[in-house]
């Protein structure tokens, strides 16, 4: 693997932004192109089809059998023309098909932040030390009353996904500056990286109600 | 919208795999056999009998078509509206992004309006641009509660680093119910 080490000084202040913004929640973004697209061959197909039966093509063409012997003539011309196109189609879609399960099914990635890595050697903090310190060191915060932390992405472009349950009268400017000065500049000193990118995700703590009217 | 997509991807890409295994498999065999009467999993001769038949200005083709444009519709629907309704806010520095959901912020804001006495209840729908609070009050409601509900919720939003602060539109009801 050519990964670079995390050296993310030498990161643009936009590809960082871009990182944070894309740790927030997992992406969906392939499931929905692919759901868009399967969608829109589906919709077009039926919509041809139904105008061809109520004859807007004409009526001589609507009357014709659904397997016209004029395309049964066309394949038998080149037999093993047609054979081959139907099995590449097929396989092609048994391709598709499964790669897309695969992808949709699988686990999100859980990276292990590098911090140096050499020919023969590598320092390597693992995610659940990561997440741990963080989300111990974010329920200290004062007005958090429960937090979760763990890390996204790419094995060469780590992030941080941060939840933090407040409490009912958290300030949550303050507690988002805590968190950078206290929880992130910390993990980034002992951990020895400059900029590491977070995804904070404010919620309210739901264990006590509270009551309706005061 | 975002779940009814992650149990969707799944099934079709396994849909999508099975026909085009089907596919594959059935031509391959005929291939192989020319002279087979049969399919190898799928009786694909007898459908071919029917099809043979059947024109396309018979009904059931014209009902089996919208069908199938109904279900592409709703694939595109799901596929399109599957974004997380999330609002987002302002971190202390640019490599912290943070979020927050809807149902939040329209918690935070029911809170505050009904923390405040002349108010009997309320209900608070939010998003990214626009919370709307629906005030019951006490006794006939006048202007100035509602200007009171909405300098409260203004005042909320002011609290909050909120990157776009949305609009907001109080109404205000008599409360119909026992006190």
């Amino acid at each position: 693997m050519t990964a670079t080490p995390t050296t993310p000084t030498t990161q643009a202040p936009r590809a960082l932004r871009r990182q944070a913004r894309a740790a927030v929640a997992r992406s969906t973004v392939g499931d929905r192109w692919l759901a868009v697209l399967v969608g829109l061959v589906l919709l077009v197909g039926g919509v041809l089809v139904a105008l061809l039966s109520y004859g807007v093509f004409g009526t001589g063409r609507a009357a014709r059998p659904l397997l016209d012997p004029m395309i049964v003539d066309a394949l038998r011309a080149a037999p093993d023309l047609a054979r081959g196109i139907a099995v590449a189609v097929g396989v092609l879609l048994v391709a598709v098909g499964l790669a897309w399960a695969a992808r949709a099914v699988r686990p999100e990635r859980r990276p292990d932040l590098v911090l140096e890595r050499t020919a023969d050697t590598a320092i390597v903090v693992s995610s659940t030390a990561t997440a741990e310190a963080v989300q111990g060191q974010a329920a200290t915060i004062p007005g958090v009353v429960r937090a979760r932390a763990r890390t996204v992405g790419a094995d060469d472009a780590p992030a941080v996904r941060v939840t933090l349950w407040l409490a009912d009268d958290a300030d949550a400017r303050q507690v988002l500056a805590q968190l950078d000065e206290r929880v992130l500049a910390v993990a980034r000193e002992s951990l020895g990286i400059g900029v590491l990118p977070v995804a904070v995700r404010l919620e309210l703590d739901t264990a006590a109600p509270h009551p309706r009217v005061a | 919208m975002r779940v009814l997509l992650r149990l969707l991807a799944p099934l079709l890409g396994i849909a999508m795999a099975a026909l085009g295994a089907l596919v594959a498999l059935e031509v391959i065999a005929t291939w192989a056999q020319p002279g087979r009467g049969r399919g190898l999993i799928v009786p694909w001769p007898d459908w071919r009998a029917t099809v043979d038949t059947v024109t396309w200005d018979q009904p059931p083709v014209a009902a089996v078509a919208i069908g199938v444009a109904a279900g592409g519709l709703l694939l595109v629907l799901v596929g399109l509206l599957a974004r997380r309704p999330e609002i987002p806010l302002d971190g202390p520095v640019p490599e912290i992004t943070v979020t927050t959901s809807p149902r939040v912020l329209a918690r935070l804001v029911g809170r505050r309006v009904r923390a405040a006495d002349d108010v009997a209840g309320a209900t608070v729908t939010a998003s990214r641009r626009h919370v709307a609070v629906k005030a019951q009050a006490w006794d006939a409601p006048g202007p100035d509660l509602r200007d009171a509900v909405r300098a409260r919720v203004e005042e909320l939003l002011d609290e909050l680093p909120l990157h776009r602060r949305p609009r907001v539109t109080v109404t205000v009801h008599e409360w119909r119910g026992p006190r």
